[in-house]
């Protein structure tokens, strides 16, 4: 019997999650690709590990400069 | 949670069965429907990313054995990183100066995290415990520590959530858990998987109450922290889920998984849009995370390597090379301009 209400209880929890997950409102995978790219365009300019940095001297992990205080 | 669940007189086993497979159907359909291109296709027309200048900068040497997790502080400067010999190091990453060392007392720490404010840490792993400690007093970290949370199998991620007052957990236990740092009460948990958590990240948003776990039960769960539901799932991946990230434009989720594959899913679509694979590629991921505008995904493999994918043209851009053992862990600073890994090797990288 305590089985039998466990797997009621179990199927009980599948079904809601279904549920839930059915009434998503879904968008065209067009539709979410170009809001994507679109995100991506609009950022990539500020994106150094795209496009680099403006000068060595901008990379705050540049090398050490090899000058050496005597 | 129980108690939001309305009884019907007829509902019995039968019936949510019949419910169930009713829906699944629906969502499958409704997907399909909704499946009018393939991102890589859409993104034939981009340009090229010219060729990368990213190049190993700073090699962190300190740990004993195998670096499981790293974490960049918000100052973009230091890194938090814990190792299986039971060690959570605290490294100036411009100098590569350890600023602390703090000796858990298990071995296998194999999460750490830095605080939004940058003075505290948590961490934990095989004692299945998440345990915080205090930075802002100079001198011992040790005895600036507290315990906020215990999972009943070990402890694989964490993150702060917003704020120094929370940490969100994943564990071994298949659960996921909201703890207030303060009183190490357990705010909320999250039920859902059928395996070990093994990764989780939160939605890129300040007032952000979505997170997303993978799990070794092969799914990739969206979850509302508030209500403590999961409001979406993914399947896809035909083994283990080590890392999940979401894309910095919050609609989209990075996935790396043993099956050697990371792949893309969108929210909004409901939907994997994108598989990052190659013949070649045959062993697992352990780690990925994006680029600062999300056109790279980085990923760390089991092949000492690091993969570097573009995530729109779904073809691989780079391929970092030096770690000398598994990449298990990997992160972009929080400004964009770095990459850290870490490895099994024992040593921790920063590549710019």
């Amino acid at each position: 019997m305590d089985m039998m209400i466990s797997n009621l209880q179990q199927q009980r929890q599948v079904t809601e999650q279904l549920r839930r997950e059915a009434a998503i409102k879904r968008i065209t995978v067009s539709q979410a690709v170009h809001d994507i790219m679109k995100f991506i365009s609009d950022h990539e300019q500020e994106d150094c590990l795209v496009v680099g940095f403006s000068s060595e001297k901008a990379n705050p992990f540049r090398e050490k400069s090899s000058c050496i205080l005597l | 949670m129980a108690g939001e669940v309305s009884r019907t007189p007829d509902e019995n086993l039968e019936s949510l069965i019949k419910e169930a497979d009713t829906l699944k159907a629906r969502l499958e359909d409704e997907r399909l429907k909704l499946n009018d291109v393939t991102l890589s296709h859409v993104a034939e027309r981009l340009e090229m990313i010219s060729l990368l200048n990213i190049k190993p900068r700073r090699y962190l040497r300190g740990h004993q054995a195998k670096v499981l997790c790293s974490d960049w502080c918000a100052d973009k400067r230091h890194i938090v990183s814990s190792s299986q010999d039971g060690k959570m190091i605290i490294w100036d990453a411009f100098t590569t100066n350890k600023e602390h060392a703090v000796t858990m007392p298990t071995t296998w720490v194999m999460a750490c995290a830095y605080a939004p404010s940058g003075n505290l840490v948590a961490c934990g792993g095989l004692d299945n415990k998440v345990t915080v400690y205090s930075l802002a007093v100079a001198e011992n970290v040790t005895t600036q520590k507290k315990t906020v949370g215990t999972h009943t199998s070990y402890m694989s991620c964490c993150t702060f959530p917003n704020s120094d007052q929370q940490i969100l957990t994943g564990s071994g236990d298949s659960t996921c858990a909201l703890w207030d740092v303060e009183s190490g009460q357990m705010l909320q948990n999250f039920h859902g998987h059928n395996g070990d958590v093994m990764a989780l990240d939160l939605a890129p948003s300040e007032i952000g109450n979505t997170f997303v776990s993978g799990s070794c039960d092969k799914m990739v769960l969206i979850w509302d922290m508030r209500t403590g539901h999961c409001v979406q799932s993914f399947e896809g991946h035909q083994s283990d889920i080590n890392s999940v990230k979401f894309h910095p434009s919050g609609d989209a989720v990075a996935t790396g998984s043993d099956d050697s594959t990371c792949r893309l899913f969108d929210l909004r679509a409901d939907k994997e849009v994108a598989v990052y694979t190659k013949e070649s590629i045959i062993f697992g991921v352990n780690s990925v995370d994006f680029s600062v505008s999300g056109r790279l995904l980085f990923a760390g493999y089991n092949d000492y390597t690091v993969n570097v994918w573009d995530t729109l043209k779904c073809t691989r851009v780079s391929l970092l090379l030096g770690h000398e053992n598994r990449v298990s862990c990997l992160q972009v600073s929080p400004d964009g301009t770095a990459l850290s890994t870490g490895s099994w090797d024992c040593t921790l990288r920063v590549w710019a």
